[in-house]
């Protein structure tokens, strides 16, 4: 054996004390290699799990905590009703044209399409009830949340996570100005609001473009009162409730996951990875809610 | 939340400041300043100067030791009481400190804005008559990514001084600054102390406070031995 002068390389050998502990008691050794084993093992399985739903329990606090502060009179001062004032009008008054269009878009595709073949089967007295079951409940929102979600909560996501990553939004905490008070709570209630606003805005420009499709192609006779009373007329109880609840919980997912990614990220994140996972998570959410919504109802 | 008139308005008691989150040597630090206090702290480090200037205003976890503000314990104090305290601390840091979805008039009184009720003409007057002292054209309304480094320090003097702080902690504001700035700061910093404000003023180097050397109150080094008072001749 050669180079007994040269310096150990660190872990390139068994510590001499352990190593001699060990052969001392050689099943004490064992017993404690295993133990370790076990340990290393259970801590791999607990990091990962925790890692895997730590955003979703920031989520559920984070919910709480804008619910519980948005109640609190306190909580509304001038600076937050400014940057409530000021993402609303963006998620509303930015957003409102390319809903329309997106309205109008599914109109055609969809609206006056099901109207067509429906009236192709001798099946329309069921016009209503899908409209209303695909168009306006399921599809609506996804695509509503999905206009939020490209529109705002990534512009939200990009905002956050610089002013995280820059260092700015310590120099807030160290002026007294509470990112989660000042940030968070305005721009997830006014996503909300924009979300039951965008959505109604999409239901009613989808189903005024199918009729009016179906009008021009002569497939409805109809006037509009008619066919609007119709669709009325096809929602039960339930839709009324979970219709605009589904549009204010996809605005309100948007608009929190979106700053919670955003005020999450660390100094290792850049624009290259906050924005896919802004995304990715954004697009989870919004189907989770959706899913959730459409179970039993 | 009562806070103490009298008595030390910033009082560090043997506060171990915790590595891990600060960068500040894991040593007990004892200060006090007194209103109307000024004191210089030279620190070689920009961050570390910035981490003991966020331990001043309770940012920085601590291992032992206490730090109180009016003479209360920040460590103590809810989320909610936090705030409002550090609501009366001006502070010029050399931390990024401008949010960009602000523009330069809004970022220099949103302290203002959130923790009084003062009327916003008298907030947005108050910012115009200290920016014409610092040498601004008036309140710079632009987006601070299109002000000059000088135009976003005489607004980061506006912002700390802005509605009577108690406490300054200024991050060495005069280097690199132009020669105009440094008459408005030195006035500013004693018209604050006349009102029994207390002035922490981290510099680099010696050179900076000397033509103010006759209104400092005690001279502190912080480096790697800890917080150190200096006896000045």
């Amino acid at each position: 054996m050669s180079g007994t002068n040269e310096p150990r390389e660190p872990g390139g050998e068994l510590d001499p004390i352990l190593a001699a502990d060990a052969a001392s008691h050689p099943h004490h050794g064992q017993k404690f290699a295993l133990r370790l084993w076990v340990y290393e093992k259970l801590g791999l399985v607990g990091r990962l799990t925790r890692r895997q739903i730590r955003f979703f329990l920031i989520m559920l606090g984070a919910s709480w905590g804008v619910i519980f502060e948005s109640f609190r009179t306190h909580s509304w001062r001038r600076t937050v009703r400014f940057e409530f004032g000021a993402t609303l009008n963006s998620v509303v008054g930015g957003g409102m044209v390319a809903t329309l269009f997106a309205g109008t878009l599914t109109g055609v595709a969809a609206v006056s399409q099901t109207i067509y073949w429906l009236g192709l089967a001798g099946m329309t007295k069921m016009t209503g009830t899908i409209l209303v079951d695909v168009v306006i409940r399921e599809i609506a929102p996804i695509l509503v949340g999905m206009l939020l979600l490209g529109r705002n909560g990534m512009l939200s996501v990009t905002e956050l996570g610089l002013l995280t990553t820059g260092g700015e939004i310590r120099s807030m905490q160290a002026q007294g100005l509470d990112p989660f008070l000042l940030l968070v709570m305005p721009r997830t209630l006014a996503f909300t609001v924009g979300g039951f606003t965008l959505g109604i805005l999409f239901s009613f420009a989808a189903l005024l473009t199918g009729y009016v499709i179906s009008r021009i192609s002569g497939v409805v006779t109809n006037p509009v009162w008619t066919f609007f009373y119709d669709v009325i007329t096809a929602m039960s109880r339930a839709d009324y409730l979970v219709i605009p609840l589904k549009f204010i919980a996809v605005g309100f997912v948007v608009g929190l996951g979106g700053c919670l990614t955003g005020l999450t990220a660390t100094n290792e994140d850049n624009l290259r990875t906050l924005l896919p996972r802004g995304f990715s998570r954004g697009m989870l959410i919004v189907m989770a809610v959706s899913v959730l919504f459409s179970l039993d109802l | 939340m009562e806070t103490r008139t009298v008595g030390p308005l910033l009082e560090l008691n043997k506060a171990v400041p915790s590595f891990e989150e600060s960068g500040l040597p894991p040593l007990p630090f004892s200060m006090k300043l007194m209103p109307g206090d000024c004191v210089v702290v030279e620190a070689r480090s920009a961050s570390r100067a910035t981490m003991f200037a966020d331990l001043c205003c309770g940012l920085v976890p601590l291992e032992e030791g206490a730090v109180k503000f009016m003479g209360l314990d920040w460590a103590e104090l809810h989320d909610r009481e936090l705030n409002a305290l550090r609501g009366r601390i001006g502070r010029m840091t050399r931390r990024p400190s401008w949010p960009e979805f602000l523009n330069t008039h809004l970022a220099i009184t949103l302290q203002q804005l959130h923790h009084t009720n003062r009327p916003l003409d008298e907030v947005v007057a108050e910012a115009a008559r200290l920016g014409e002292l610092f040498g601004l054209p008036g309140l710079p309304v632009l987006p601070p990514s299109r002000l000059s480094d000088v135009d976003l320090l005489r607004a980061g003097c506006v912002r700390a001084f802005m509605g009577r702080p108690r406490l300054l902690l200024l991050e060495d504001p005069l280097e690199a600054s132009p020669v105009d700035l440094l008459n408005p700061f030195l006035s500013a910093i004693t018209e604050a102390r006349d009102r029994g404000a207390g002035v922490i003023w981290l510099v680099r180097g010696n050179a900076v406070w000397q033509g103010y050397r006759q209104g400092i109150t005690s001279l502190w080094r912080l480096a790697d031995d800890g917080l150190v008072e200096v006896r000045t001749a």
